[in-house]
């Protein structure tokens, strides 16, 4: 055995404070759990917060991760990335999804009914499809890694990634179905459009990217997995050219909503600009902005672009769900008073999601520590090695 | 055959019986309200808008519109709301998983409300009716036309309780019915009936 392959790629400490921080989300959701949703901040109208926020954001990140990985089997000018591509889907879709699943798990009054989804099924829902996929990422991106391995120990030949990526890259683009669940809904004028499957996409791509940074990162720096500054520089490029598609399309909304000044989407947008949505919306802007300027910088600050980036995304979410929820299409006063206030989670709701995300990393760091053993042994991750390398051996 | 139910507003003085009569015959939890009256009017409730003696106000009762097309149902993952035969729309407590989706995509804001709590009641015994649906904590729940009624042949507790005879039930199908004859030559308005829900409800105005 190498002697490298009993190196430690993270910190102690770090997983440390990540399974105390799980423990902590645990204790918040056996509290949920026993005392109910009342727990949270939520109401009639705020019906959903947080943990749908980070559903969002962690299916977009499974998703953006098998376009990522798959993209460097199918495109040329993304093939450098072919080494990096096992360990993307472990982290970016495997572990994602299982972040997400538990963010929806939580999000539930009645967790334990949850078999219902497939017992009860109901094929109309939106909300059904978003479970289909969910499920099609999780085996999509174990097929992708397996496959991997496979082509790695010479089990299989390389051509057989072709096929995987091509469904692993269909898969990541079925996000947009993600945004039916939203975009479908007569009620919500500021989601009933089309913008949203290409938003969607979009913020799944940063998401993904960005989280890819800051792991590649990570590993570059422990020294279990060199990742070029330039091929990290470029990674934020691509996240900083879909973080301005984001841009392009909250301008649009702004724009479109306050022109005529009434209309359905009016009192949604001047709450959000200028209302009492307004800090959250210039947080949202000035983090995308900062996000952009910090990808396309050409100094090494790819790390911070990419924590912004993610930010940004967050804020964009969070402004999705508040701006609509806050705003429905019924506001006469009555009871329960109809209140025009912004949302902002509870200590519980904020546990729970830094808990859930903790969970996630703690899983990642498990992932990365078993499977950059393998890499520095047989899967290899310095490109200009081919023995064994996953990528250089699916190229060849 | 199909349920519908016609509010006549030139009626309605907002008096809050029916949303009271809905409260007891359903025994619901405290902060509950399937039926509400909401004020077209001032930014508080029972408010006026305008400068005196330039006052408006007019008062909205409502309920789930028990749409023909109704977009909860659609919405719904598990199937736990859904649409019997006679139009009437349903939520199955025991069905609920509590994603609150059903809430997201009913456009008339509020009607479906989220058992936040383990139920809890303002007196200590059970009110209304014996046959209805004991309530469940973190389910969503909503007006079912009072079904456990209308199944007996009898008119919804709202409906007997407004004190104006401003609301009216009946089969809309049915020519001779008290609605279909209460909506004849009137005008009336369905709420938000552009979103292609096709709602029951027909607000005389």
């Amino acid at each position: 055995m190498n002697q490298n392959t009993d190196k430690q790629v993270y910190s102690k400490p770090l997983f440390i404070i990540c399974a105390l921080l799980a423990v902590v989300g645990l204790v918040c959701w056996v509290m949920q759990l026993t005392k109910g949703l009342q727990m949270t901040n939520l109401n009639t109208y705020n019906t959903w917060g947080l943990y749908i926020i980070g559903f969002m954001i962690f299916t977009g990140i499974a998703a953006g991760s098998l376009l990522f990985s798959s993209s460097a089997f199918l495109f040329n000018s993304m093939a450098e990335y072919k080494p990096y591509a096992a360990i993307a889907t472990i982290v970016g879709v495997i572990c994602s999804v299982a972040t997400a699943g538990l963010f929806i798990m939580v999000d539930m009054g009645n967790p334990l009914r949850a078999w219902r989804f497939i017992a009860g099924a109901n094929v109309s829902s939106p909300m059904f499809w978003d479970f289909l996929i969910i499920i099609l990422y999780l085996i999509i991106g174990i097929i992708f890694v397996s496959t991997l391995m496979k082509v790695a120990k010479g089990q299989k030949d390389s051509k057989s990634m072709y096929g995987i990526s091509l469904a692993a890259f269909i898969a990541g683009l079925l996000v947009t179905i993600t945004s039916f669940v939203f975009a479908l809904q007569v009620a919500r004028p500021l989601w009933n459009n089309p913008v949203q499957p290409i938003s969607f996409l979009a913020a799944a791509i940063v998401a993904a990217l960005a989280l890819q940074i800051i792991l590649f990162s990570a590993l570059n720096k422990s020294g279990a997995m060199p990742m070029s500054s330039d091929k990290l520089a470029k990674l934020g490029k691509i996240a900083g050219i879909f973080l301005f598609v984001e841009l392009l399309v909250v301008i649009g909304e702004a724009i479109v909503g306050m022109y005529s000044g009434s209309g359905e989407e009016a009192p949604i947008i001047y709450w959000l600009v200028a209302g009492e949505g307004a800090v959250y919306f210039w947080v949202e802007f000035i983090a995308i902005i900062a996000g952009l300027v910090l990808l396309f910088k050409k100094t090494d600050t790819s790390v911070t672009g990419a924590g912004v980036a993610l930010f940004a995304i967050f804020m964009i979410k969070y402004n999705l769900l508040q701006a609509q929820l806050s705003n429905p299409l019924l506001i006469y006063p009555g009871s329960p008073a109809y209140s025009s206030n912004a949302y902002f989670p509870s200590l519980i709701e904020i546990g729970l999601f830094i808990g859930i995300i903790s969970f996630g990393v703690v899983l990642a760091l498990i992932a990365v520590q078993k499977i950059s053993l393998g890499t520095k042994t047989n899967v290899g991750v310095n490109s200009n090695q081919s023995h064994g390398n996953i990528g250089v051996e699916a190229k060849a | 055959m199909r349920y519908a139910m016609a509010i006549d507003i030139d009626r309605c003085t907002g008096c809050d019986a029916c949303a009271v009569a809905c409260k007891v015959e359903n025994n619901l939890p405290n902060d509950i309200w399937w039926n509400r009256i909401l004020t077209i009017g001032g930014k508080t409730a029972n408010s006026p808008k305008g400068t005196f003696p330039n006052l408006q106000m007019q008062f909205l009762p409502m309920n789930c519109q028990h749409c023909e097309n109704p977009p909860c149902v659609k919405a719904c993952p598990v199937g736990a709301t859904y649409k019997r035969e006679d139009g009437i729309v349903i939520q199955d407590y025991d069905k609920c998983i509590g994603c609150r989706y059903c809430m997201v995509a009913c456009p008339y804001s509020g009607v479906r409300q989220f058992n936040w709590k383990k139920p809890e009641y303002a007196i200590g015994m059970a009110m209304g009716d014996a046959a209805v649906t004991p309530h469940q904590s973190d389910v969503v729940e909503k007006c079912n036309l009072c079904i456990h009624r209308v199944d007996q042949g009898l008119k919804p507790a709202c409906i007997e309780t407004c004190p104006n005879r401003a609301r009216i039930f009946g089969d809309i199908d049915d020519p001779n019915s008290e609605v279909s004859q209460a909506i004849k030559g009137r005008s009336y308005v369905k709420i938000l009936e552009e979103k292609g829900t096709k709602p029951s409800i027909f607000y005389l105005t």
